[in-house]
Parts: structure tokens; sequence; C-alpha cells
């Protein structure tokens, strides 16, 4: 007879890993079910290529919380974040680029080659930026409010917002709620003229989004982007050696707290008895009793995968079902015998440094508006939108002296190819992606000595991400904050007695930040104690 | 006539709104002048003689919106409003297939039953979903927007209200209803209905006046912003006006005149008169001035403040955010004058499907390839068309035998990448004449008469800026209380005296007249205090 466990946790990405955390802290013993032989999910190191390793698959970390990290106490457990400075490159088609620096003077004043007046208003852009994401930065940790039931906590949390709000002052709180709706591709174009700064700040507003910068809406995904990192840039924090690390501080500060992690361990199925749950079975077989269940894998497979629509309610069951969770990016990475020599660095003041941060691949906003067509037909572009980054230069843990690896995100690779599949499409997929970065670094393609491509199929074979979504669902308006994922559903409850949500199709669900698994631990934690004292 | 040049109230453009606005002003006893630049009234509701016999309702060419409380009060069928069915929607595919949906429920559902059964099922409760969301709306409808940023007793009531009423709404309304207010239509519609010609159809009317494609998010809020009509008290669905949309300005204006409102025409204004921060009166073109205490004017908001107000009177943070308002016009407008009926292949002959709207959206892809098109500056090779043949309604709009077809084309981007729109009018029309040959071979030999406007003919002739037929984009961060700039949604301007009273202001545009009443309703508020 095997114990009952307390609390099971499904999967050990790094949202599953800050909920064992915190429910460890709070003297649990949670059990954290894991089906690769690793835990972390995206957060992942690999050797790629005999020499070298990679971050296989989220390879930044801009948005990871502070205070998640100081709670855990990361840096104790080996955490290292290496924040790049030039935060973005962006070569040009006419052998120049723009570089942006965390330094707002200095961003300014390289803007300033393109655009005297834009340079004069970024300043300015980013004040305002930061203002907003002043704002929006306490809600990313607190729980949505339903919007449905006039529950007396939820009305105390939209009338905290409401005054945040009005803090604002009136123009900054119009600012807020017109930038939301909005197309990101109006949104810079009413405050810059070059195109180059409108691409790369627009960028914030579609990346992995199924978003072009004309789609409306693509505002509140970069006001998003900056509650976790108000820098207009969006720069990039490495890990140094790796996602991996990441996750192994992660694991560690959960097992300290009082978690289990078994790795090799998938869950295929979660146990329901008269609307409660009652544990999970393996795919071994194994059953494992648990009197509650926090599920880190997407809503799509946890309810319709997992729990089956045997238990839930038709109604429920056709929400989930159309809860939007097709992915758009692809990953690809490289093993290179040196570094590139991209044109335009030659015309920027710090010559190879201008490559440490992010090598934006969109020069203005038409292209990438034009990459996002392709896939709207279930193509994908041969002039695919890029965000690169080449970890090595800053993190020589990662490859020989004098050879590099990089690390790129492909956008916009949809989900389901129309008239064929990415078996057929992947390396097609990869040769674009490197004649692309050709364009702007000719060299290039000669010193690739080994090209791994992640389509969305394999995001989704590998990690078990439905649709291939690396942020478990959609991230537009109608899957956002108290409608993430469902409406009536966004407080990381279920409607099974029991069974939570932790990962990132609940809110906030963007990017690496930990925080919708922090904030399913506080909910859980709440009825837990509830339940404890009745 | 009376030539007092002392007015209490000018209300600069005789359209539908600029007239319904007038005629709630001058119910209420004041003395009332309305300017009109053209030689007609009623703006871009009107309806011409372009070809001898042959009578267009030019821009404008169906009614639905129209609100039932301004037919009541201004007892409009006494001046001559009459409208008249019409009734369906006939979709051509090129498969030599056809979607035709009409009012008869059961009819419509044996139509899409045809396509799909599921979807038939699914029409049915979609029908009544969407008359559901658009009865929560209907009173956003008729309501003043609150200031969220000055929080006083009346912006509290308001969003109390909206909240109240939101919660008490039963769960499966309120899922839709935020669906509706953040989705794509195609999305909101995927989630309904699997027949991609019934999805591509529906989803038309959620980009009209729009520089948004279906696939784009927001649009399903336009989607049900026209699907209002068809849940309207009054009429229950789209219809012509009896002699042209032109009759519902005559019949507005008649009713103004009658409470006593003198409207001239041909009268354009060069510029409103400031003085210490208040607006006094106008100056006509011809160098004639006239007073009054209130001015409104319905045109847009770019004319008004940029135009029409020597600079220097206004806050600049104000004509900033007119600068960033959006008109982007994205439609044109072509008008056929036919000596016979067009014959499509799909069903040939002449039939019922004729008396409806016709509507060339064949496929979701379709619609969104017309949109891509018009996002690069080119306007669509393939567009969207929403065709009517009003003359088989109201014979007295074509000489006996002929008729007159007018069609809506979207997308026709205002800001063309390359070439002027002077340069590329006629291969527009061709475009459009083209596009129906492929449906309707026969329509190439049947033309008497072509009348093509292009935004920017809809922007020099009706004094639409950019050409938008709604006075600027129906996008959300353009609706309700951020219409048309955050913080001046409360039909008043910067300036005292002053009143937004068109379809710039909320609710917005479409034949409805509600920006109209409602800055009536301000203007007296404040003539009191």
């Amino acid at each position: 007879m095997p114990t009952s466990r307390d609390v099971i946790i499904i999967g050990a990405g790094h949202n599953a890993l800050v909920t064992a955390f915190y429910l460890g802290r709070a003297g649990l013993h949670p059990l954290v079910l894991e089906q690769r032989p690793v835990p972390g999910g995206a957060a992942a190191t690999e050797e790629f290529h005999a020499g070298f390793r990679i971050s296989t698959y989220a390879h930044a970390a801009a948005s990871l919380s502070p205070r998640i990290v100081r709670d855990m106490d990361l840096a104790r457990l080996g955490l290292e974040m290496i924040r790049a400075d030039p935060a973005v490159f962006a070569p040009l088609d006419d052998g120049r680029a723009l570089v942006l620096y965390r330094d707002t003077a200095r961003a300014a004043q390289s803007i300033a080659r393109f655009s005297k007046r834009d340079a004069e208003r970024y300043p300015e852009f980013a004040g305002v930026v930061a203002r907003l994401a002043g704002v929006l930065a306490p809600l990313m940790h607190k729980t949505a409010p339903g919007l449905g039931a006039a529950v007396p906590g939820d009305l105390w949390a939209l009338l905290g917002a409401g005054r945040a709000l009005r803090g604002l002052g009136s123009r900054d709180m119009f600012r807020l709620l017109r930038w939301g709706p909005m197309a990101v591709a109006d949104l810079v174009a009413e405050w810059f003229e070059s195109e180059p700064l409108r691409a790369v700040i627009a960028s914030r507003g579609i990346f992995g989004a199924g978003l072009g910068p004309w789609s409306a809406g693509s505002g509140a995904l970069l006001l998003l982007r900056a509650a976790f990192d108000p820098e207009p840039t969006s720069g990039v924090w490495f890990v140094r050696g790796g996602m991996g690390k990441l996750a192994s501080a992660m694991a560690g500060a959960a097992t300290r707290a009082g978690a289990e992690i078994r790795t090799n361990a998938a869950v295929a199925g979660i146990n329901v008895r008269d609307g409660a749950v009652t544990g999970v079975t393996l795919q071994s077989g194994e059953e494992i009793p648990g009197s509650a269940v926090i599920s880190g894998v997407d809503p799509k497979r946890t309810f319709l995968g997992l729990v089956g629509p045997a238990n839930l309610e038709p109604q429920f069951i056709g929400r989930v079902q159309n809860y939007r969770c097709k992915g758009v990016l692809a990953k690809v990475n490289l093993a290179l015998a040196g570094l590139p020599s991209f044109t335009a660095v030659a015309q920027t003041p710090d010559g190879g440094s201008a490559l440490t941060g992010r090598i934006h691949i969109g020069p203005e906003i038409d292209y990438l508006e034009r990459a996002f067509d392709a896939s709207k037909y279930g193509g994908f572009s041969a002039e695919p939108y890029l965000e690169a980054v080449i970890p090595s230069l800053s993190d020589p843990t990662l490859a020989s002296p004098g050879q590099h690896v990089m690390s790129i995100y492909a956008q916009f690779t949809p989900f389901q190819l129309r008239g064929t599949d990415w078996n057929a499409q992947r390396e097609n997929l990869g040769a674009a992606i490197i004649q692309t970065l050709g364009r702007y670094a000719p060299d290039l393609p000669s010193l690739v000595l080994h090209r791994q491509v992640i389509t969305p199929l394999d995001l989704e074979d590998q990690l078990g991400l439905t649709g291939g979504h690396i942020f478990h669902g959609e991230l537009a308006l109608d899957q956002l904050f108290s409608l993430r994922p469902l409406l009536g559903w966004a407080a990381y409850r279920t409607p099974l007695w029991g069974l939570y949500l932790c990962g990132s199709g609940t809110h906030p669900g963007v990017g690496l930040s930990g925080a919708s698994g922090a904030n399913a631990a506080r909910e859980f934690l709440r009825d837990w104690k509830k339940r404890r004292r009745s | 006539m009376t030539s007092s040049s002392r007015y209490d109230a000018i209300v600069i453009g005789g359209g539908h709104n600029g007239l319904v606005h007038a005629a709630y002003l001058a119910r209420a006893g004041k003395k009332v002048l309305v300017l009109e630049r053209r030689h007609v009234v009623g703006g871009a509701a009107v309806t011409e003689e372009i070809f001898p016999g042959f009578k267009f309702s030019v821009c404008s060419y169906v009614v639905s919106l129209l609100r039932p409380e301004i037919i009541r009060d201004l007892d409009l069928p006494r001046h001559g409003l009459e409208i008249l069915p019409l009734d369906g929607t006939f979709t051509p595919m090129p498969n030599g297939d056809y979607l035709w949906r009409v009012n008869d429920h059961a009819r419509t559902r044996r139509e899409i039953a045809r396509h799909s059964p599921l979807d038939a099922e699914a029409y049915e409760e979609y029908g009544t979903a969407m008359a559901e969301q658009g009865k929560f709306v209907k009173p956003i409808l008729g309501m003043t927007p609150p200031d969220p940023s000055r929080l006083g007793p009346d912006v509290v009531r308001k969003l109390m209200f909206l909240g109240r009423r939101f919660r008490q709404l039963p769960e499966p309304d309120q899922y839709n209803q935020v669906q509706l207010m953040t989705m794509s239509a195609v999305d909101f519609l995927d989630q309904w209905f699997e027949t991609d010609v019934l999805k591509a159809t529906m989803s038309a009317s959620g980009i009209i006046g729009t520089f948004l494609g279906v696939r784009s998010p927001g649009t399903a809020y336009v989607l049900l912003h026209h699907y209002m009509g068809e849940i309207d008290g009054a009429f229950r669905s789209w219809g012509f006006s009896r002699g042209g949309t032109g009759a519902i300005s005559n019949a507005i204006a008649a009713a103004a005149r009658e409470f006593g409102a003198e409207i001239r025409t041909q009268a354009p204004i060069a510029r409103i008169l400031v003085k210490n921060g208040r607006a006094t009166g106008v100056a006509l073109q011809n160098g004639d001035e006239f007073e009054a205490r209130v001015i409104s004017s319905s045109v847009d908001p770019r004319l008004t403040f940029v135009r029409m107000i020597e600079p220097g009177h206004l806050p600049e943070e104000f004509l900033e955010q007119v600068q960033h308002y959006k008109f982007r016009g994205s439609s044109g407008k072509v008008n056929l004058a036919l000596d016979a009926l067009p014959d499509f292949k799909c069903l040939p002959g002449v039939g019922p499907h004729l008396r409806g709207a016709i509507s060339i959206s064949p496929s979701v892809d379709y619609m969104e390839r017309a949109y891509d098109e018009a996002k690069y500056g080119r306007y669509s090779r393939r567009p969207y068309i929403d065709c009517v043949i009003p003359s088989l309604t109201d014979p007295s709009v074509a000489p006996p035998g002929k008729h007159v077809m007018s069609c809506f084309v979207q997308y026709a981007p205002y800001h063309l990448k390359e070439g002027s729109w002077d340069e590329q009018r006629e291969a527009f029309g061709d475009t459009v004449i083209e596009t129906l040959a492929e449906h309707a071979p026969n329509i190439k030999n049947i033309i008497r008469g072509r009348q093509v406007l292009t935004p920017l003919d809809l922007e020099r002739e009706f004094g639409l800026s950019e050409g938008n037929i709604f006075q600027g984009e129906l996008s959300l961060e353009q609706l309700f209380f951020l219409r048309p700039v955050p913080g001046w949604a409360q039909y008043r301007t910067p300036l005292k005296g002053l009143y937004l009273c068109g379809s710039a202001a909320h609710p917005g545009g479409g034949i409805m007249g509600a920006p109209g009443r409602l800055a009536a309703v301000e203007v007296l508020k404040d003539w009191k205090s």
C-alpha cells in the first residue's frame, strides 16, 4: 500500500518547482512528478554537440521575479545571472545596426544616429513605460480578480488596482487603458519615427504570441512584459551555465524546503472520485494517492488529457477545447566554429561586444508583420522574425575558447502546417533561419558545426506543451488576467475539489517569472489551512 | 425665415447626427442653426441622382441601428421615414455553391444544415446568445460614458451600474461578453461554427469601417455593434429606407425644422470663433459670422480641432491626443446603374436572393488576404464586397426595368503605398467589377453608369477625414470613455461652449443618431447650470 501524499505536483517546470518550494516552506511535503529525466521543463542545459552546451529551450530569464529568487535563496544554490549590455543589437538591411543599451541616455545617443527626434523622445517613453509597469508589477504577484461573482476579496483587489491607477494621474491612466487594446505598431508609431526602433520595441508585444505588430491587443503584451522588466529594450538575463542551472537551483530549493522530486515519472491520469481528486496514476501503472493535485502542465493537457472529459461538465470541457494553445515559436541551436561577423558590428562603437545581448532580426514593422502573415495560412516565412543570442560571449562554460553557441527563437512557425508537417519541414526551417542570419552575418553559414531545430511539434513531444505553445496558451486579451485560462477559473482553482493549476496557463503566464507558481501556492495554502481548521 | 445672427446653438454639419442633435435642442426650445457645407443635408446618409433617373444612397446604404427613442421622440414616420425590409444575405462561393441566409429561421436553418448540420444547431444558439449580448450592451449606447479619471458620484454610479449589470448576467453570457470585448471575429466564430463560408460572411460585419482583419483581436466587438441592429425592438433587422438613406436625413431635418431649427446648406465653415477659452460662434467661408452660446460640431475631431480652430486655443496635450485619434479609412463604394440584374453562376436567374445583401466573402482566408494587401498600402485585388440592389425593393429609385446596385468595398486604404487615389480610382472600380464578374459574369454587360468613391473621395466630398465612414476607427482603444479622446468622451471639449455630436463621439458610427442625441442631453444639462 503506497503512502498517501498530502500534495502531488505534476511536472517539474519552473512554476511547479516554485509552487513546491512555497508548499514545502509552509510545512507540506509535496511530491513532484516529472516525466523527463531532469527537472526544469523548458529550463534545461544540454550538450547538443560534443563540447557545446546550450540552453536547449528557453535561453534567458529576464522576467524571473527577484522576490522568488530571494525566497528560494537561489543565488546560494548556484544561480548566477548575467545581464547583457548592450541589450539589443538589431542589424539592418543597409549594413547599419541599431544598438540599444540599458542606460537610457546611452541608448538615446545610439538612437540619434537614426532619428534625433526619437532620441529625444526615448527617455520620456522609458519613463512612461516604467511608471505604467510600476502599477502593473504588483498585479503580477496577485491573484487576478474574478469578474463574475462579487466576492468581497475580489472587489478589494479591484479597488486597490483602481487606486493605483488613479495614483498615476489621468494622463498615464488613460495611456494604460488605451495601450492595452492597441496594436503595438500603432503604439510605437505614436512615439517614434525610425523603423528599426519601432520594430525593436514592438517585438515585445508579439514575442511568443500569435500576434503580428498590427494585431490589436499586442500592446497589452508589451505592458505585461514591462511589468516584469520595465526597461523598454527588454534585454537579456543569462544564467551562467545555461538555464539548466536555474532548474537545478530551483529543484534544490524545493527539495531543501521539503519537497520530493521524482523524475522519469510521467503522469498518465489524475484520479477523480465524486468531483474530488484522489491522486494520480503514472504511465507505469503505479497509483499514487493524494488529497490534492497541483498541475504544472497546461490547461488543455490537464483537463482534456489527465482528468478526462468524463469527470468535468460538458460546458467546461467545451471552453477548455476552445482555449487557444497553438504555438508559433521554434528554437534553433547552433554550434559555431567561431564568432560570426555581423557586417554591422564594424559600424558600432562597441565592436564584437555589441552582440552580447539579444540580436533582433526584424528591421521593420512590415517585416515582422509579413513574417506573421505566412503563419496565418499555415506556412512560415522565408524571412522569419528572429531573436538570437550568443550566450558563450558572456559565459565561457558553454563552448571551448574561440568557439561559440548561438540560440535562436524563430517566429512565426505555426504548430499546424498546411499541406505538410514539421517532420518534413524541420530542416527547411533550419535552412531558412541560417539563410536569414547569413544576410546580416555572411560567414555564419560556414561556421555552423551543428544545428538543432526544435519545432513547435518537437516542443509538444519533448516537453508536453500542448500545441507546442511555450506559454501554455495564447497570450491575447481574451486569455489574460482574469480570463487566464478561463473566466471564473483564474484563481488557480478548478471545478474539481483538490485540483489546482500552477503553470503558465494561469495569470500572469508570460515569461519565466515563477509568478504563476508562487500565486498558485498562495491560493492553495489558503484553502489548505481552511481545510485543516474545519 | 428669421435672419438674426444670434442663436442659442449652432450645429456644424447637417449629417444625420447633426440633424438629430439640432432637433433635440430645438425641441427643448432652443434657437438652433444647422450649417451644412454641401447642397443637401444628410452627410453620408444621402440620396443623390447620380445618373438621370438613378437615385443612389451614395455612401451609407442600409439602416438598422437608428435608435428607437429617436424615431419616437422626433416622430420620424410622420416626417416620411419608411423602412423596407432587407431580407437575408446571399454569399456566392467559387465552387459553384452558395450560402443564403434569410430572416426566416427555419429556412436559414435548412440552408446552413446543407453545409453542416452541427452549424445549423449552433446557429440557433448563437442567435439567442447574441441577442442577450445585444441587450447587455444596448444601455451603453444610450449612456454618456463616465470619465474614470474624475471620480465623482456620477462616475461611481455608472461604473457600479455596469458592474452590477455584468454580474447579474447568467454566467454563459458573462463568458460570451468578455470574449466579444477581446477576441477576433474569427476566433469567436470558430468556437461556434465549422463552415468556413458561414464564418467568413458573418465575420465581415466585424471589420466594416475598421482597418483590421477578421482575425484581428477587437473585431468581435464590431460584430456585436452591427448585430445590435438585428435585435432592436423597432425593426429587428436591417432595412432600406424608402427613397434611399437620404430620406432618413430628410425626415430628421423635417422634424428639426418643425421644432423651429433653421438649416442652411452650402454654408461651409471657415473657423470656429474663440474668445477667452470659449467658443462664441462660427465664421463661414463667405465671411458671414454667426454667434451662439453653444457650438456643436458633428464633424470629426480633426476637422473640428485642427482645421476649424486656430492654433493656440487648445492645450498641446489635447491636440496631441487628437493627432493620435485613428481614422485610416479602409473602404470605398462603387455605385452602379444597371440595365438588368446580375446573374449569379451559382444561382442563376432573378430571384429573392437578389433582394437582400449579396456578400462577396467566400472564405475566411479570402477575407484575411484582402486585409493583408491593405496593410502594405494596396487596395485588395480581391476585396470583400457587400452589395445591395435597393431598386428591387423600392422601385422609386430607378427607371422602370432598370436597377441601382450599391457595392461597399473593403479594403481600400486611404494611404496608398504607390500612386494616388486620383490615379487609381478607375483601376479600383475595375477590380470591383472583375471580382463581381467572377460570380456574376453578365455584370460587365449591364452597367450603364458607374460611380467610384475612394476613401479620398469620401474625405473631399463628404468631409470624412481619411475617408473613415465612422469618423474614426471603431477599435477598442477608441470606444466608450476613450472616444474620441481619453478624458473627453462626454461630448464636451476643452473649449467652453464647444461640443462634439457626431460619430466620432460615443457610441460611434452607423446611422444610429445616438451621439447626436446624447450630446444634446449634455448640452441641455450644462445649459441649466
